[in-house]
């Protein structure tokens, strides 16, 4: 195959993954909120909903504000699915199969989580708006303070692989998944990913008490765009921390890719399970709890990793 | 990857790297500044790992993102124009900027151009990075470690002028606005 050919398929792969795990993700929530709140879980109108949610952005007119800044506007969506496009690139599908293995995945994959905080910042910033700006203040200080505790619990899991590739930290939990070793490495990283994803009770930047946030002057196919974009990424962030954690592809009788599949799903059930059992928090209690609580926390599970190594 | 890719991909990144870098002093706003400056160094990044830097190149744009965000919300800060949106010149003293700017490019260009460019096939990347924490840890560990304190005491003395229960005691008192009765205010 030529090399145009292989990123074509390569590319297609990656946008497949996500679109089939954004669209699962919409559709749990949907159940998630039906479960929650008691009602009657109806099939069909819970699976044409994100169908019907994309029809309706495509018959509706976009807004403009005044003096906008069109080319912020017309990035920071991209970006977020860049981002979790580019995560993806690095999960690994089985033994040594992944799409790119880079030496230094895990830092790859750190730098898109950090650039997360960029795209958000650029979509409440350009709007020129009140509303959007204050999300876009608001998430900087979130993405600032889930950054440290997000680096060292991924830093635990390079331990004991001894190598920073995401491949090589999967295939270092053939015998004992991260969960168990390190069992409080996945509660950070899932704190962290709902913020990154800024998802349920973090959903701080795009929240309803600010009238949507930095979405608050999107509409029409933008708006859809970006609630894509948000989705994809907490997607990357499930099938990545399934990898890191929950041994990937590892797992008896069914086959691997099946394994990251269900973990995977794991993951984003238990995101999709937040949105609706759990309020709303504060701001100044995050960044509180975030360096207070979560760098401490980190720290001493980068140190037991350490340790089980001697 | 091939080399006629790498030489593409060199020519794209450093396409970047100088449009954005002039677009920093080109625009009109703060923000937009920095987030030329973003792409400046990411792509700086980009150049670094086809040289087989490749943990460094790719630090180097992870470290950026967070750099480039707190600089451009403390300068929005400082001035007068709350959303950084607001038009303003990016560059003072034109004249002279321009005539440095020529003077350390010609500088850095000509030892470019005359010094001996060393040939020294870089390590692959994993052994790059190895060798690299090796010397952070071994040589150069007390710079390293000297630097690391300094820069934690920094920010530890910086949280305690800027929390609001500081040495000074709470931040709120006596920011509250007087009642409406003068008097009740006092017998309170």
């Amino acid at each position: 195959m030529s090399p145009l050919l292989e990123v074509i398929a390569a590319a297609a792969a990656v946008a497949g993954l996500l679109a089939v795990g954004a669209l699962a993700l919409a559709i749990g929530d949907g159940v998630a909120g039906a479960v929650v709140a008691g009602r009657p879980i109806r099939v069909l109108p819970l699976l044409t909903a994100p169908v019907a949610r994309a029809m309706l952005a495509a018959r509706t007119g976009s807004t403009t504000t005044e003096r906008p800044d069109g080319a912020g506007r017309a990035v920071a969506p991209a970006l977020l699915a860049g981002l979790a496009a580019l995560a993806m690139v690095l999960l690994p599908l089985g033994p040594g199969v992944a799409l790119a293995d880079p030496d230094t995945g895990f830092v790859v994959y750190s730098a898109a989580v950090a650039f997360v905080m960029i795209a958000v910042f650029l979509h409440g910033w350009s709007p020129n708006s009140t509303l959007p700006l204050h999300g876009a203040y608001r998430f900087g200080a979130v993405a600032l303070s889930f950054q440290i505790p997000f680096l060292l619990a991924m830093l635990a899991t390079a331990l004991p692989a001894q190598s920073l590739s995401i491949v090589r930290i999967v295939e270092a939990q053939a015998g004992l998944w991260n969960v168990v070793r390190e069992p409080l490495g996945l509660p950070i990283y899932l704190v962290v990913g709902l913020a990154v994803g800024f998802w349920g009770p973090l959903n701080l930047p795009d929240g309803d008490d600010l009238a949507g946030g930095t979405s608050a002057e999107d509409a029409g196919w933008a708006r859809w765009l970006w609630q894509v974009a948000r989705l994809s990424m907490l997607v990357a962030v499930a099938a990545l921390g399934a990898a890191a954690f929950l041994g990937g592809y590892f797992g008896p009788i069914l086959p691997g890719p099946l394994w990251v599949a269900l973990k995977t799903g794991l993951l984003l059930a238990v995101m999709a399970g937040a949105q609706h059992l759990l309020a709303r928090v504060r701001i100044e209690r995050f960044v509180g709890v975030a360096w207070v609580l979560l760098v401490p926390l980190a720290l001493l599970n980068v140190f037991v990793s350490g340790a089980f190594l001697l | 990857m091939t080399g006629a890719l790498i030489d593409l991909s060199f020519a794209a990144f450093s396409l970047v790297a100088i449009v954005a870098g002039v677009r920093v002093f080109r625009t009109d706003s703060m923000v937009r500044a920095a987030f030329y400056l973003l792409a400046s160094f990411a792509a700086t990044g980009g150049i670094m790992v086809l040289l087989g830097a490749e943990f460094l190149g790719m630090v180097l744009i992870l470290m950026m993102a967070g750099e480039m965000l707190v600089m451009a919300i403390v300068m929005v800060m400082y001035m007068m124009n709350p959303a950084g949106l607001n038009p303003m010149v990016m560059v003072h003293q034109p004249r002279t900027a321009v005539v440095a700017g020529v003077i350390a490019f010609l500088a850095i260009a000509g030892v470019g151009l005359s010094g001996e460019v060393p040939s020294r096939p870089a390590p692959d990347p994993a052994a790059a990075t190895a060798e690299l924490g090796r010397e952070l840890l071994g040589n150069s560990m007390l710079v390293f470690q000297t630097a690391g304190v300094t820069l934690l005491a920094t920010m530890v003395g910086a949280i305690a002028i800027a929390a609001p229960r500081g040495r000074h005691g709470d931040a709120a008192e006596g920011s509250e606005e007087p009642g409406l009765q003068p008097d009740e205010e006092a017998s309170a």
